[in-house]
C-alpha cells in the first residue's frame, strides 16, 4: 500500500503515561460511578480510572479489554463527550475527566509492554460464522472464541477491521492502529477470512448447511445514499464511499487529481461529511463548501469534529437543500442547485424541519461534489436469507435482546440492523449476539447431560 | 492471563489467603468494618487494640487531620486516635463472631495492657474468644493515658516485661508493634524477642506535627485550642516504613516474621514491603483516603505481577531486595554517570535549568531563542534534581559514563583573594 502523503499520515498523539496519571489523579473516584452507566457497550471506566489510580495497569487493561476488544479504538474514536463523559461528576466541579483519551493510553500502553488478557476458552465443538469484520463481527468473534467456540470471520474486502479500517480517514484513526488491535485477537484463534464476501441467494442459509451451528451478520452499511438529482452528471459527483474508501485503500493520487485546485461541495451534516471536506481540504481542493439543509446545531456530526473542519478551511452553506446538479455540454460537472430553508417546527428526529423558501433557488459553482447523506444495506442483501425478516430500508429486524433474526440460528447486529450508528453500540450488539449464542448452546449441552 | 497467581503465605503458622490485613485502627473497629473487609477481600486484621474497662478511653475531638502541603490531596492523616473506645466485651464477642463466621482468615487480637495484670488478663481474654494471635501495642505515640502507648515502646525493659507477661498467659503466637519514634527500631525489637514475642510489626505512626494554623497558630487537628504532637501516617511515611522493615529483617540476631506497615495503598507499595523482608501486610491510611475496595487492585496487581514474572509463590518474593541494601560506605565509587537529556521530548519550560543552577552542578545553560537547555556534561553532578523538575516521563535518564569520564572542578570565585592576602 503506498504511503500515505503528509496530511493524512498523522493520527493524534495519545496521552503518555505522566499525562494519564495526572488525568486519572482528577477522577474523583466516585461511589456508584456515573460514568460506568453512560455507555452503551457496558464500558465501566469507574474500575480502569480506579485501577490505574492505584498502579494496578495490567487489571484496568483486563478491564477494558475483557468488556470491548476494541477498547483501544473506541477510546480514540468514540463521541465520549455524549457518553461516559457527559455523565462525569468532576464536571461539577471543572471539567469531565478524559476518559477515552485514558482508556487509549492503557490499551497502548499493554501493547508497549507486551500485556494481553485475552485468552480462549476450553475448546467446544460448534463452530460459528460471522460474517463481516466490523466493531459488530469482531466483538461477537471474540466472545465466542474467549468461551471456546471455533469463530470464523467472512470478510468481503481485503482486510479486516470494516468501518474502522475503510471509513474513518487515516488522519483520524491510523491503519496501524487498528493492525494492532486485532494482532490482540491473535491468541483467540479467530480465523479471519478476507475477500470472501457472502453473497447472493441464501447465502445465509448455505453457511449453516456447510455446518456452522450459527451465524452473526455484521455486514454494516456501505451502500450510500444518494441525492435524487435529474441532472445527468457523467464526471465530478461522488458518492462518500467512492471518495473515503480510495483514499483509505491508499488511492490518494488519483482521487487527489481529481480535487487538487477545484471548488467541492460536500452534502451532509455528519461525521462521514466532516471526514470528506477534511480530507477534501487536505487533498488541495480550493474552496470547500459543506451544504446543509438545517443550521449548525442540527448537524449530526461531534462538535470537535465540526470545529476541526472548520479550523482546516471548510466554508460552511448551512439552511440550503441542495436539489439538482447543473452540468456542461460534455456532463462535467459545473454547479449545485441550491433553495435556502428556514426552520420550522421539529420533526421526527426532533430536530426543527428544513422547509424550502420559494424563489429563493440559487446556483453555487463547484467542479466536485460529494453526497454524504448516509448509508443503507447493500442491494442485493435481501437475496442472503430466503425467509430473513426485514425492515424499512431492509434493514435487518432482530429480537434487541438476544441479536437473533427470524431464522433461526441466525443473529445480526451494527449497523445492518440499526443503520449507520456508534461503534460502540456495534461492539454491544456483537457481544449481545455472542452470548445468545453461548446460551442457545449451554442449554443443549445441558439438555443431552 | 486471567488466572490469579497464588497469593496464599503462611506468617505464625497461621496460612492466610492473602497477606493483605487490615492494621489495628479505626478501618478495624468493629466486627461489621472487619467482615465487610474479608468479603472484600482482605486475608486478615489486626484488630482494633482493645482495652480493658478500667481506664474508660474518650477520644479527642476531632480527631484527624489531613496532611495537605500546597493544597496536594491524601498524602497522609495526623491523627489522635487512641485504641478502642469499645467496651471490652463488646470486641470480645465481635472477635468471636469474626472467628465463627470467617474460620478462614487470620484475626490477630491488638492489646494494649495499662498496667502489668492488665496485658496478663486481655490476652488470657482475647485467647477465648478465639483470637489466632495477639499484637502488643507498645508503639501508638499519642495515648492519652500517661505512661502508655510508645512510651513502653521507647523503653526496651517495659517491651520485654509485657511481651513476657503476655508469653506466660498464653501460648498463641504474639506479634509486638514497635514504634519508628526511636533511633534504632531493631533495639526494642530484640527487647521483645526476648520477652517472646514470635513476631515483629512495624512501623506504627510517626510522631509528627503537619500543619500549624496560620491564624490560630494551633497544630493540627485542633482539638479546642490545643493541638499535640501525634501519629503521622500514609504515603508520606512509606520510606521510613520500609527502611525500619529492612533494619529489622538484615538484624542478624531477630529473624523473625515481619509484618510490614506504613503508607500501603497499591499492589507495588506492598511488593516493596515483602521485598525488604514482610510477610504480611498491614493498612490503615489507604483505607482512610479510599475504602477498603483497595484490596481488590492489590490483589490483582500483585496477582499479575507474579504471573508476568513467572514467581510461583510470595515466599520467593519476600525479602528478595535485602541483598541490594547496603551500607552506604559499600558503593562503588570509581563509577560515575551523568544525565541524559532526551531533548527530542522537550516542551521548553526551563525547570531543569532553574534546579540545576539552584540546587545542581550549575551543568545547564539556557538557549533562550529555542527555549531548549544544553548540558555540559564535565559539569554534571549526576545528582538528577533536574529529572524531577522535568514534567515529560523520562525525558532525563542518568547514564553512566566510561572510566575515563573525569567530573570539572566547581569554580571558584575567590581565588583572587588568595593572592590578596599572600600579598
Amino acid at each position: 500500500m503506498p504511503k500515505a502523503p503528509a496530511p493524512f499520515a498523522s493520527m493524534k498523539k495519545g496521552f503518555d503515561y505522566g499525562q494519564a496519571v495526572a488525568e486519572a489523579q482528577r477522577c474523583l473516584l466516585c461511589h456508584d460511578a456515573p460514568c460506568s452507566k453512560g455507555c452503551p457497550g457496558g464500558t465501566d471506566p469507574a474500575t480502569f480510572i480506579r485501577k490505574l489510580r492505584f498502579q494496578n495497569l495490567t487489571g484496568a487493561v483486563r478491564t477494558i479489554k475483557q468488556n470491548n476488544i476494541l477498547g483501544g479504538s473506541c477510546g480514540e474514536l468514540c463521541p465520549t463527550p455524549q457518553l461516559c463523559e457527559k455523565e462525569c461528576s468532576a464536571a461539577g466541579l471543572d471539567r469531565p475527566i478524559q476518559i477515552g483519551k485514558i482508556q487509549r493510553f492503557l490499551v497502548e500502553h499493554a501493547w508497549a509492554t507486551g500485556f494481553n488478557p485475552l485468552e480462549k476458552g476450553s475448546a467446544r465443538k460448534e463452530k460459528i460464522a460471522v460474517v463481516g469484520s466490523g466493531p459488530a463481527g469482531l466483538s461477537c468473534a471474540a466472545e465466542l472464541a474467549k468461551a471456546g467456540f471455533g469463530v470464523t470471520v467472512f470478510e468481503a474486502r481485503a482486510r479486516a477491521g470494516g468501518v474502522l479500517r475503510y471509513g474513518v480517514p487515516s488522519y483520524r484513526f491510523s491503519p496501524d492502529f487498528i493492525d494492532r488491535e486485532l494482532k490482540d485477537l491473535a491468541p483467540l484463534g479467530v480465523k479471519i477470512q478476507c475477500s470472501k464476501p457472502i453473497r447472493g441467494k441464501g447465502a445465509v442459509e448455505s453457511l449453516l448447511k456447510k455446518g456452522f451451528a450459527a451465524v452473526f451478520l455484521a455486514p454494516g452499511c456501505w451502500e450510500p445514499l444518494r441525492l435524487k438529482v435529474k441532472a445527468k452528471v457523467r464526471q465530478g459527483v461522488f458518492a462518500w464511499t467512492d471518495f473515503l474508501t480510495p483514499l483509505k485503500e491508499g488511492r490518494f493520487a488519483a482521487i487527489g487529481k481529481q480535487l487538487k485546485g477545484r471548488r467541492v461541495a460536500i452534502i451532509g451534516g455528519g461525521s462521514v461529511a466532516m471526514d470528506c471536506a477534511e480530507s477534501a481540504i487536505k487533498l488541495g481542493a480550493k474552496d470547500v463548501y459543506l451544504v446543509y439543509r438545517r443550521s449548525y446545531n442540527e448537524m449530526p456530526a461531534e462538535e470537535d469534529e465540526k470545529q476541526d473542519a472548520l479550523r482546516q478551511g471548510m466554508h460552511l452553506l448551512l439552511l440550503n437543500q441542495p436539489v439538482d446538479y447543473s452540468t456542461d455540454a460534455k456532463g462535467r460537472l459545473k454547479a449545485i442547485r441550491l433553495v435556502r430553508t428556514e426552520l420550522s417546527k421539529p420533526d421526527a428526529s426532533g430536530r426543527r424541519k428544513p422547509v424550502e423558501i420559494p424563489g429563493s433557488n440559487w446556483e453555487l459553482p463547484i467542479d466536485v461534489a460529494i453526497e454524504a447523506i448516509g448509508a443503507q444495506p447493500a442491494r442485493d442483501s435481501i437475496e442472503w436469507s430466503r425467509s430473513m425478516k426485514l425492515s424499512d430500508g431492509n434493514l435487518i429486524t432482530v429480537n434487541p435482546d438476544t441479536g437473533e433474526t427470524s431464522v433461526k440460528r441466525v443473529f445480526a447486529g451494527g449497523d445492518i440492523v440499526r443503520g449507520p450508528a456508534l461503534i460502540i453500540e456495534a461492539v454491544r450488539d456483537g457481544k449481545t449476539a455472542a452470548q445468545a449464542i453461548m446460551k442457545r448452546f449451554a442449554k443443549k449441552e445441558n439438555a443431552h447431560e | 492471563m486471567s488466572k490469579q497467581a497464588d497469593l496464599s503465605v503462611e506468617f505464625l503458622g497461621f496460612k492466610m489467603k492473602n497477606p493483605f490485613m487490615l492494621s489495628s485502627s479505626p478501618v478495624s473497629n468493629s466486627a461489621e468494618m472487619v467482615g465487610r473487609a474479608f468479603d472484600a477481600g482482605w486475608g486478615g486484621v489486626a484488630y482494633k487494640t482493645v482495652v480493658s474497662d478500667r481506664i474508660p478511653i474518650i477520644h479527642p475531638s476531632p480527631r484527624m487531620a489531613a496532611y495537605r502541603p500546597a493544597g496536594k490531596r491524601q498524602l497522609g492523616v495526623q491523627n489522635v486516635e487512641q485504641t478502642s473506645d469499645r467496651g471490652l466485651k463488646a470486641n470480645l464477642l465481635d472477635i468471636m463472631y469474626l472467628k465463627k463466621r470467617w474460620p478462614d482468615h487470620l484475626v490477630m487480637a491488638s492489646i494494649m495492657g495499662f498496667s502489668n495484670q492488665e496485658w496478663a488478663d486481655l490476652a488470657k481474654a482475647c485467647v477465648d474468644a478465639g483470637a489466632d494471635m495477639l499484637e502488643v501495642n507498645v508503639s501508638c505515640p499519642h495515648m492519652t493515658v500517661e505512661g502508655s502507648g510508645a512510651k513502653v515502646g521507647q523503653c526496651q525493659e517495659l517491651v520485654q516485661k509485657f511481651t513476657e507477661t503476655v508469653r506466660n498467659s498464653c501460648k498463641i503466637p504474639i506479634v509486638a508493634k514497635m514504634t519508628p519514634n526511636i533511633t534504632d527500631i531493631t533495639v526494642p525489637a530484640m527487647y521483645a524477642k526476648k520477652g517472646g514475642a514470635d513476631g515483629i510489626a512495624a512501623i506504627n505512626s510517626v510522631a509528627g506535627l503537619s500543619g500549624i494554623g496560620a491564624d490560630d497558630w494551633v497544630p493540627s487537628p485542633n482539638v479546642f485550642g490545643k493541638g499535640a504532637a501525634c501519629g503521622f501516617t500514609g504515603p508520606a511515611i512509606k520510606p521510613i516504613g520500609l527502611r525500619c522493615i529492612s533494619e529489622l529483617a538484615k538484624c542478624h540476631d531477630l529473624q523473625l516474621p515481619l509484618s510490614g506497615i506504613g503508607g500501603i495503598e497499591t499492589w507495588v507499595d506492598a511488593l516493596e514491603y515483602l521485598l525488604v523482608g514482610a510477610t504480611t501486610i498491614q493498612v490503615t491510611t489507604g483505607i482512610i483516603h479510599y475504602g477498603q475496595g483497595i484490596v481488590e487492585n492489590m490483589i490483582e496487581g500483585l496477582s499479575d505481577y507474579m504471573t508476568i514474572k513467572g514467581v510461583k509463590s510470595l515466599k520467593e518474593l519476600i525479602g528478595k531486595a535485602l541483598p541490594n541494601v547496603h551500607a552506604t560506605h559499600d558503593f562503588d565509587l570509581a563509577r560515575q554517570g551523568i544525565a541524559r537529556y532526551d531533548l527530542d521530548r522537550c516542551v521548553g519550560c526551563g525547570q531543569c535549568y532553574v534546579v540545576c543552577r539552584d540546587a545542581g552542578g550549575w551543568a545547564l545553560d539556557w538557549d533562550a531563542k529555542k527555549r531548549r537547555p544544553a548540558l555540559d556534561e564535565k559539569k554534571c553532578l549526576s545528582c538528577m534534581v533536574c529529572s524531577f523538575a522535568c514534567p515529560v516521563d523520562g525525558l532525563i535518564t542518568f547514564k553512566e559514563m566510561p572510566k575515563s569520564y573525569r567530573r570539572a572542578e566547581t569554580v571558584t570565585l575567590g581565588k583572587e583573594l588568595e593572592t590578596q592576602r599572600r600579598s
